[in-house]
């Protein structure tokens, strides 16, 4: 697993994914830190106020962006070699199956959760040290911040994984992948609109755990009871995609 | 005895109701060219695919060095293998693709990327991207991958697709030298049988997912042997003449009016002197045998030519 591991690293640094992910941040980053203004993608539910926090903080709020950042990793990792066809070259004379799915999984997590960490902490400095204190927060505050998002980022990155698996094509992959959070905001939203006020329960409860809307809430530090929820719902989504994931590559044939 | 280096016992493949591979029994020693020969479709890289762990069987066994089920997996790390097209990152270079998967099998010695580039005439396009590569390119680059880490058994499905005429001549070079020098046995499939006649020691005809026949070079060439045919309406004395007159006891009689004479040193001219001289009556003399195509095709069940 570590040779494959190692193997993964030298391919990725190289691919264009990965080179993708960071400008895309990089850039992001440096137009909120000039600006000093939080921007990013957000839709679904009402955002909780921010006007009290910190630049940093809000941006944390607003890291939603790295559901789409994300993907292109993990298509770099995963879904090009069912398209490239390099996967039978390992899987026929390096790694069984099992293990393969499970270096893959393993290194995409980790690499994608240091990408998630190492861009945060790096906006964190940038941001401290161009605008100062007045628009930086504690560091200790910032850091438990992303760190309340991390689970929500394990589960995206681990149901990204059961797609590149599921799908093997780049395409249906990047689709799906993209197009989801809209799918589930639109009908969330078409479905709040359509219920009556004191029988919009669960369309409360659908925006209430959309994607960007958790980012911004666990970022903030949600009620305990919302937390509580947002984390077992993250590690049903890891646990369910993780093993749909294998057994959706182990008893397919490799092409 | 000969080491076993690939066995398989009943091994069947089905995808839904249709059965690519049923029932195949095969045997591949240790040093021997091993050819896999049928035609497109007949079940070929399926039974590749089924050993190499692409697929998985759906009943059967084979063993791998001895291994079979999980302990079969991990001896797959002694082979190397090139199934159906070369499959490699088009945006890295050929080096660097070879380096990836060394990384992968935990090689450490780097100069091994090098060497096998140079065994198939690659150095030059050394660090050029994939995705620049001809076919024929691409084909070698795939053998010089199955030879990383250098494996005890190679498998090679249709290696020589899309090479040209010297590169199947190089290329046949190189299997030979691996085989002779290093001692790597080698399975190798095509449906050009030539080139595979040229190459293998041993061959497994296979169509429409059966086993047809496994047989070494020299039972081939027996099957196919030229010979020289005698048509006379006396088979009876034509025999004694060959017999006792030509000293030849290497032939066939085919039915009343037709003998085949198999042994090398019998000429066609001498056989007919020596049996009108006998008073035999030859109606016809000739050459014949068979070609290796005329042969499958008769295996397969076609009629030959």
């Amino acid at each position: 697993m570590i040779n494959m591991m190692k193997a993964e690293s030298y391919r990725l640094v190289r691919s264009k994914g990965f080179g993708f992910f960071w400008i895309v941040m990089l850039i992001s980053y440096a137009i909120t830190i000039i600006t000093k203004e939080a921007g990013g993608v957000t839709f679904g539910g009402p955002m909780p106020a921010t006007e009290s926090a910190k630049l940093d903080i809000r941006m944390v709020c607003m890291n939603f962006t790295y559901y789409f950042t994300l993907i292109a990793p993990v298509f770099s990792i995963i879904t090009a070699e069912f398209s490239e066809h390099t996967v039978k070259n390992t899987i026929s004379s390096a790694v069984s199956k099992k293990e393969y799915y499970l270096s893959k999984y393993v290194f995409t997590m980790l690499c994608t959760l240091v990408m998630f960490l190492l861009a945060n902490l790096m906006y964190y400095g940038a941001n401290a040290i161009v605008n100062g204190s007045e628009h930086a927060s504690q560091f200790g505050e910032y850091f438990k911040a992303v760190m309340m998002q991390m689970p929500l980022v394990t589960a995206i990155v681990s149901a990204f994984i059961f797609l590149a698996f599921f799908f093997r094509k780049g395409a249906a992959f990047n689709s799906v992948s993209i197009m989801y959070p809209f799918i589930y905001s639109a009908a969330a939203l078409i479905y709040y609109s359509a219920c009556r006020k004191d029988d919009n329960k669960l369309a409360v409860r659908m925006l209430n755990y959309e994607i960007s809307t958790m980012f911004s809430k666990l970022a903030l530090g949600g009620s305990s009871g919302y937390v509580r929820n947002c984390i077992i719902l993250c590690a049903v989504v890891t646990v369910v995609s993780f093993v749909l994931g294998y057994l959706s590559f182990t008893k397919r044939e490799i092409d | 005895m000969k080491e076993i280096v690939l066995k398989t016992n009943g091994l069947t493949k089905k995808y839904k109701k249709f059965t690519a591979l049923e029932n195949a029994d095969m045997t591949v020693y240790r040093g021997e060219i091993y050819g896999l020969i049928g035609r497109n479709g007949a079940g070929k890289t399926t039974l590749m695919k089924v050993v190499t762990g692409l697929t998985e069987k759906t009943s059967g066994e084979f063993e791998i060095f001895g291994k079979t089920g999980s302990a079969a997996e991990r001896e797959r790390k002694r082979i190397g293998c090139l199934i159906e097209n070369p499959a490699f990152f088009g945006n890295l270079t050929a080096y660097r693709n070879l380096r990836y998967y060394c990384m992968q099998k935990g090689i450490t010695d780097l100069s091994q990327i090098d060497e096998v580039l140079k065994m198939l005439n690659l150095t030059d396009a050394r660090d050029r991207k994939f995705k620049q590569f001809s076919l024929g390119m691409k084909q070698r680059l795939g053998i010089a991958f199955s030879l990383l880490d250098n494996p005890d058994l190679i498998i090679l499905d249709e290696p020589i697709n899309g090479l040209d005429p010297i590169a199947i001549s190089e290329l046949r070079e190189t299997f030979q030298k691996l085989n002779t020098e290093h001692g790597v046995t080698i399975m190798i499939s095509s449906h050009i049988l030539s080139e595979l006649y040229a190459v293998a020691d041993r061959f497994l005809f296979i169509d429409k997912g059966h086993v047809l026949k496994e047989m070494t070079k020299e039972e081939i060439d027996f099957e196919c042997m030229r010979c020289i045919v005698v048509k006379t309406s006396d088979t009876k004395a034509a025999a004694t003449v060959l017999e006792e007159k030509l000293s030849i006891k290497d032939y066939k009689v085919i039915d009343s009016s037709e003998i085949r004479v198999y042994e090398r040193s019998a000429a066609a001219d001498i056989i007919n002197r020596e049996l009108i001289r006998a008073d035999v009556s030859v109606s016809g003399i000739s050459e014949a045998g068979i070609s290796l195509e005329d042969y499958f095709k008769q295996l397969v069940g076609e009629e030959s030519k």
